[in-house]
């Protein structure tokens, strides 16, 4: 049945246009979707020069390189000492590197009995049923507790960067309107019904981390994607009628403190083998499985707490 | 034995009748060119093809946890995703200078919201 057929008919063909589309060369879908143009951003002469001349000014006025003798010394030697800090880094790092044991050797470090030990006795020395929240709330509790402060410092630190304080807020009164979300009552009336369903989902995760997949983490960040819905959808202002500076660092505080204190307890008896005298429970309950329950609200709360001072900060510079 | 077969047989049903209309949301996605037509095809897909694919689902599972769980998901789903593309729209509407191409708009002056029908 088959027959030759000329070349200009097989370019009409469905499976010419086809191969063209998977060996790159034809898209069918340009041209036919609306698309925004892009903008030229190739920078001006003009603009380049100027951002060259602010830079040095900036320079200038910052370090005073004409009095300072220091500084003009610095920016002279200042490439060759970038270049000599990356050599000596490099060095560093491959020193280091050529004392790593050979790949693929069975007796190397990696697979020591470490791995074999919390999968047999997780359950057991912890009582959690998700080995998971068993190693890094028990095993392992101070690397997570490193991880919640790094939450908070970083909190701190975006404070430090973004805040509106009373100095900046006075300036620009007028534009304080401008961060409120506009009134839609659709979205109010569907947040009124979902809002307190993604919390008590969050706090759910939170209380089942020692049992099923989830904790402190992703139940955290559960309930403060719910406090970032609230506030887009009613206004600041609401929000502040729960949560504001103070509680976010009083929440933060005595999480983290609380924290510290029960996984230095445990530790402390842990070390020196003695009873700590927290009852493990039975594996499966709710309330089991000793510290790992507070600790995983702990660091929910500090999660949380994080995830919704981020997003005001980014958004107007304060709670 | 019946239960079985007329549970399975319904259950895929609805599962491939889901699976089609994802297919037409696809199509729609791409062939149509303005935004809005673009998030009226994407929405069908999001509301009646993951109602019917989970309710397939929900039918294969059998009378369990799993299947509350399944129906929480439509019903979550179904408040969060309308509402979500009702959001986009109004972008559209609001920053879009040149909509009365596209779309005749009527104002409701009191409200100050524009809606749009397309």
């Amino acid at each position: 049945m088959s027959r030759p057929i000329s070349e200009e008919e097989y370019k009409k063909k469905l499976l010419n246009r086809v191969h063209l589309w998977i060996r790159g060369e034809a898209d069918p879908y340009t041209d036919n979707i609306e698309t925004k143009e892009l903008h030229d951003n190739t920078p001006n002469e003009e603009v380049l020069e100027r951002h060259q001349e602010d830079r040095e000014q900036v320079i200038k006025d910052v370090f005073d390189t004409e009095n300072n003798k220091f500084y003009k010394l610095f920016f002279r030697f200042y490439k060759v000492a970038s270049v000599m800090c990356c050599v000596v880094l490099v060095t560093l790092l491959v020193i280091t590197a050529s004392y790593l044991p050979p790949k693929g050797d069975p007796t190397n470090p990696v697979n020591n009995e470490v791995a074999a030990k919390y999968i047999e006795d997780g359950m057991q020395d912890t009582g959690a049923v998700n080995i998971v929240t068993g190693m890094i709330l028990d095993y392992r509790a101070f690397d997570t507790f490193g991880e919640s402060n790094v939450l908070f410092v970083a909190t701190c630190t975006v404070l430090i960067l973004m805040r509106d304080d009373k100095k900046k807020a006075q300036k620009n009164t007028v534009e304080k309107k401008q961060y409120e979300p506009k009134a839609d009552s659709i979205l109010q009336q569907i947040t009124a019904v979902l809002f307190p369903i993604i919390v008590i989902f969050g706090i759910y995760v939170i209380l089942n981390g020692h049992l099923s997949p989830g904790g402190g983490f992703s139940g955290g960040a559960i309930i403060g994607a719910g406090l970032i819905l609230y506030t887009n959808t009613y206004g600041f202002k609401k929000t502040q009628e729960f949560f504001t500076e103070k509680t976010y660092k009083w929440v933060s505080f005595c999480a983290l403190s609380f924290y510290c204190l029960a996984k230095s307890y445990s530790f402390y008896t842990g070390a020196h083998h003695l009873e700590s005298g927290i009852p493990l429970g039975t594996a499966g309950d709710i309330i089991s499985s000793g510290l790992i329950l507070p600790l995983n609200i702990c660091v929910g709360m500090v999660v949380a707490c994080t995830m919704y001072a981020f997003y005001t900060l980014f958004k107007k510079g304060g709670f | 034995m019946v239960i079985e077969w007329m549970q399975f047989l319904f259950g895929t049903g609805f599962l491939i009748f889901g699976m089609s209309v994802f297919v037409l949301e696809l199509i729609g996605i791409f062939k149509f060119k303005y935004v809005l037509n673009r998030m009226h095809a994407a929405a069908i897909g999001d509301t009646f093809g993951l109602g019917m694919s989970l309710l397939g689902l929900m039918i294969l599972s059998g009378f369990k946890f799993v299947t509350l769980k399944m129906g929480l998901v439509i019903f979550f789903l179904w408040m969060a995703s309308p509402v979500s593309s009702h959001l986009i729209a109004r972008l559209e509407v609001t920053t879009n200078e040149h909509i009365d191409d596209f779309c005749e708009q009527t104002k409701i002056a009191d409200k100050e919201d524009e809606s749009c029908k397309c």
